[in-house]
């Protein structure tokens, strides 16, 4: 790309997916110029890939950090440990807010959010410039050329690191959850009792129509704030580093000085945000499927 | 921000790693972790028992100790009763012994006395008898004065 990089070339660079879809005509492209063109058939292919592989990462470190032949009798050791300590955190949570009701799924879905989100906002450590970079020339070597008229150079490839930085991955975690919600609402409280706790109060049985539109809102309302809130999150934190890391655009070394110390200071705060969104989603998780298992006190 | 397919793709994504978690990675850590607390738990539990066990073998021991150390007492107390009842029986018995060994032995000496009296009696009229016949001569014979010499005796 022989476009001069400016201020907001830079930012508009590192807030692009790399994005592979549909196009309206039927064929597909991942030719970021193209992108107005695609239907809601694309896909994000950085914040999804990144995704599988965290999420690979935390599934493939829990299984790997037991030793197979790990039994109560057997001192736990390093990775053991971490893992064990993790489990423990998630049993805590989830005991907390679920008391005596017994559903095996809900401590590994809370250790799954919570490990997996964890490791996608991390992400937001590595700093904003070297993996797009990397991943650019990478990019570049194998497949540039005449076939891919669009990657014209390592800096013309677009490649989002923090998957918790796309509002995709977050409302889609958010969805599933919401989907899970549902299913347990409906199989545990039976959907005589689920429609009615739609549908019967604040207003009672004159005020269906009110009481529905009320309810809905409070309803859907919480998995798209669930999914907002992390996205909002990182997304203005990622958002802190690029602004940061422009500062070494300016020639003047004081600044670029000044970036790096700030640079500093923000991931050291980072790191609290990163961890506390993380927690908050997977409290957030456990206490929305509680409630799904709550039958209704009114 | 725009929302497409990749949406979709992420919860389906989320709910296969949730699924796997579920099923394969969680439960055989868990089932470790729960093995061992209740290990430990037990373990705490057994030597709290332990320790229950040997204060109550403590206090046992104690109190047997202290009857021993009674009973012990009482068998010194009655064997020194004893012996001081052997050593006065023993003592009065000898007593009376000598009682009667000196009772004994005066009666017998009382006895010597009188026999030897008597016999220095007999002795004596016979001497007097012999005595008399020599100087009378004849005249007096043991036969015919025999009355007479039998009632001197008595008189002796």
């Amino acid at each position: 790309m022989a476009k001069e990089l400016t201020t907001q070339s830079y930012i508009d660079h590192h807030l692009t997916n790399l994005t592979c879809g549909q196009l309206k005509d039927g064929g597909w492209s991942c030719d970021p110029h193209d992108v107005e063109n695609m239907t809601f058939w694309a896909f994000h292919v950085d914040s999804l890939f990144w995704s599988i592989f965290l999420g690979g990462l935390f599934l493939f470190l829990f299984k790997t950090a037991m030793p197979k032949n790990a039994t109560a009798d057997t001192t736990p050791t390093g990775l053991q440990n971490f893992v064990e300590m993790s489990i423990e955190f998630v049993e805590d949570n989830v005991q907390s807010l679920f008391g005596s009701i017994k559903n095996t799924l809900i401590a590994p879905l809370a250790l799954t959010v919570f490990v997996w989100i964890l490791l996608m906002n991390l992400m937001d450590l590595i700093p904003v410039d070297f993996i797009p970079v990397l991943a650019g020339h990478i990019a570049f070597y194998l497949v540039g050329g005449p076939d891919h008229a669009w990657i014209t150079g390592p800096e013309s490839f677009y490649f989002k690191v923090v998957p918790t930085t796309d509002p995709n991955i977050t409302l889609g975690m958010a969805l599933a959850i919401f989907v899970l919600t549902i299913y347990y609402s409906i199989s545990v409280k039976g959907p005589k009792a689920f429609i009615s706790e739609l549908t019967l109060h604040p207003f009672g049985k004159w005020l269906i129509p009110v009481n529905f539109v009320l309810e809905m809102v409070n309803f859907i309302a919480k998995p798209i704030s669930l999914g907002l809130r992390l996205f909002g999150n990182l997304y203005a934190g990622e958002m802190i580093f690029i602004l940061i890391a422009l500062m070494l655009f300016f020639s003047s070394i004081a600044i670029g000085v000044l970036g790096f110390g700030l640079h500093l200071v923000w991931a050291l705060f980072h790191i609290l945000i990163v961890a506390l969104q993380a927690f908050i989603f997977m409290a957030l998780t456990i206490a929305y499927l509680a409630m799904a298992h709550e039958t209704e006190e009114h | 921000m725009n929302i497409n397919a990749t949406l979709l793709a992420q919860a389906v994504v989320m709910i296969v790693f949730v699924a796997i978690c579920w099923k394969y990675v969680y439960p055989p850590i868990l089932e470790v972790m729960q093995e061992r607390e209740k290990k430990i738990s037990d373990g705490l539990e057994a030597a709290k028992k332990a320790d229950d066990s040997l204060e109550e073998a403590k206090l046992a021991f104690d109190k047997e100790m202290d009857q021993a150390k009674t009973e012990a007492a009482e068998i010194l107390k009655k064997a020194n009763a004893r012996a001081s009842q052997i050593v006065g029986d023993a003592s009065s018995k000898a007593e009376e012994e000598a009682e009667k060994i000196m009772t004994s032995a005066s009666t017998s000496i009382e006895n010597e006395t009188n026999k030897a009296k008597e016999e220095l009696r007999q002795q004596m009229s016979e001497i007097i008898i012999d005595t008399t016949q020599k100087i009378l001569g004849d005249e007096i014979s043991p036969e015919k004065h025999d009355a007479i010499l039998k009632k001197a005796a008595e008189d002796l």
